[in-house]
């Protein structure tokens, strides 16, 4: 009896395959770590103790009263309230770029991802446009701000807002052609024997199905944008990114905590606001009010 | 010929024709509140296009240098472009690898299926938290308490912990119940349901966030140098501000090939696995 359900039962399929991908991930982690020589790898245990110590200086910056006034400053007048606005300023300024930069993004992608789809342009206009969106794709923001946006604009946010804007284009584009390739194509069959013109297939058979999809992409592309707009302040194309870099190198640890309070609040606002709206978009008033 | 068919006895066709609905209130009140968001982030910060046109001769003379770009520094094994990428790179493996495995444990904390509810209520916030602060910000904090590539390691490592938790986690939402009844039907502990059923279902799917993240690396990376975290970036800081653009160019141009580089293998892989 034990023989015959020994016998009948499957062998579990070999697991030595796992185990010599795992072997050799760990194989090239080890590799990496060592070729890096001038890490201080023994700094590494007493990093969370630090860490945690300036952690506790920034939660005490944001919980002070904002009328107090912080010990060390140049200015005796200027309280902790000051640095908040200061902050919530500069994040203004962040998402205004990141605003401006997804428009501009969402302006040049638009036409262009009607070229590149495979439904609606020849393959002589696909490949080289799709070749575009991803060059711009794989140029970092920073680089074009460096080598581009900072000459032609100088040290303002104008230079962060176009950055981001080119790159947008390319990852934009990218989004808005895989959703002008996903509309269904029945419609655009009627209407192409009902004699529409290509520019009447495009308006009366595949906005109306992509267009959805595509605004709920470019507030999603809005989101990340904030992110990369407070980066690219730290190369002094705008927002909050160079404040942010100088008080933390000069180790203000509770300026640094306020600073990074409102990059966190705002941008969780940001990206809840966004998501109400994407959802909406998507799924209609109904869904909405139940998922609320 | 279609107007023709069109015409029906007792009527005109504009009489069968249903009227077109009127655009909603919504969609008008949306298109302008977008439109004034764009005017006051526009005036906020100054939005201008003259500069394009007044300072193009700069720019002309810029771009003059990076269509020279230093050849020596790409040829040359031993330049600095090399050390940098080649720093740029284990530092990108390094952080992609700590950074999955702690993910793939913080997933299973944070999502209802495999942790209890206390746990993942606490850990979903926390994760999202965590998310909102850009890589650059953990880059700054990390810089100003030690030198070398280690800041970078580290941000990366706490900025893809968030990434591949919250895909993960969504995965292990969507894990088909099956598997999982017939387990806690057999009375396996939490630990037996992710090791044998959770765990093996996303996998797949884990694998191809953990590409992705590397991919994303790889590009951040170059964002950390510019703050004094290691890699690339530092080095592209350093010729901006010697204004060298031959050689910018060149890290500029070998940036460029890894990233499209890295983004074909992964795209491949990841086709693969899903």
């Amino acid at each position: 009896m034990t023989s015959v359900t020994a016998t009948t039962r499957p062998k579990p399929p070999p697991k030595w395959p796992y185990t010599a991908v795992g072997l050799a991930l760990i194989g090239i982690v080890l590799v990496a770590g060592w070729s890096l020589d001038d890490a201080k790898w023994e700094r590494l245990p007493q990093l969370p103790g630090e860490i945690l110590q300036y952690a506790g200086q920034m939660l005490d910056g944001v919980l002070t009263w904002p009328g107090a006034h912080p010990e060390g400053q140049a200015d005796p007048e200027l309280t902790y309230g000051d640095w908040w606005l200061q902050a919530l300023k500069l994040m203004g300024e962040s998402v205004a770029l990141a605003w401006v930069g997804t428009c501009v993004g969402a302006l040049f992608s638009f036409p262009l991802a009607f070229l590149a789809a495979a439904n609606t342009a020849p393959w002589f206009l696909r490949v080289p446009v799709q070749t575009f969106f991803n060059a711009i794709r794989a140029v970092p923001e920073i680089l074009l701000a460096v080598i581009v946006m900072l000459p032609l604009f100088g040290l303002n946010p104008m230079a962060g807002a176009m950055a981001i804007g080119i790159h947008s284009i390319g990852s934009l584009g990218k989004l808005t052609l895989e959703n002008i390739e996903a509309v269904d194509p029945r419609p655009v069959e009627a209407v192409t024997a009902a004699g529409a013109t290509w520019w009447q297939r495009i308006r009366t058979a595949v906005i109306p199905q992509m267009m959805p999809e595509t605004v709920a992409f470019w507030l999603y592309r809005f989101e990340v944008n904030i992110r990369a707009s407070a980066i690219l302040g730290v190369v002094s194309a705008g927002g909050i990114g160079a404040l942010l870099n100088r008080v933390l190198r000069g180790r203000e640890w509770e300026w640094g905590g306020i600073m990074l309070a409102v990059i966190i609040i705002v941008t969780i606002l940001v990206d809840q606001l966004s998501a109400t709206l994407r959802h909406r978009i998507l799924h209609g008033a109904e869904a909405t009010a139940v998922a609320a | 010929m279609s107007q023709a068919t069109l015409e029906r006895p007792g009527g005109s066709p504009k009489q069968v024709r249903p009227a077109q609905p009127p655009p909603s209130p919504l969609l008008i009140g949306g298109i302008l509140g977008a439109v004034a968001v764009t005017v006051v982030a526009g005036w906020a910060i100054d939005f201008s296009l003259a500069p394009v046109v007044e300072q193009w001769p700069k720019l002309a003379m810029i771009l003059e240098d990076v269509v020279h770009p230093e050849w020596s520094e790409i040829t040359d094994p031993s330049s600095r472009l090399w050390t940098a990428l080649k720093e740029t790179a284990a530092i990108a493996i390094i952080a992609t690898f700590v950074g999955s495995l702690i993910a793939l444990g913080v997933a299973l904390l944070g999502s209802k299926v495999s942790a209890p509810p206390a746990v993942y209520r606490v850990t979903k916030p926390v994760m999202s938290v965590i998310r909102s602060l850009p890589d650059m910000a953990y880059a700054l904090v990390f810089v100003a308490v030690v030198t070398g590539p280690l800041p970078g390691i580290l941000a990366l490592t706490i900025f893809n912990i968030g990434i591949v938790a919250k895909l993960t986690a969504e995965s292990i939402d969507a894990v088909d119940p099956g598997p999982l009844e017939a387990l806690d039907a057999a009375g396996a502990t939490r630990w037996q349901r992710a090791r044998v059923a959770i765990v093996p279902a996303v996998l797949p799917n884990y694998a191809s966030y953990v590409l992705y993240v590397f991919e994303l690396n790889i590009r951040a990376s170059v964002v950390l140098g510019a703050v004094g975290a290691g890699g690339i970036g530092q080095l592209i800081m350093l010729y901006f501000n010697r204004a060298d653009y031959p050689r910018l160019a060149a890290v500029v141009i070998v940036i460029f090939v890894v990233v499209i580089a890295i983004d074909l293998l992964s795209q491949f892989l990841r086709r693969r696995l899903v």
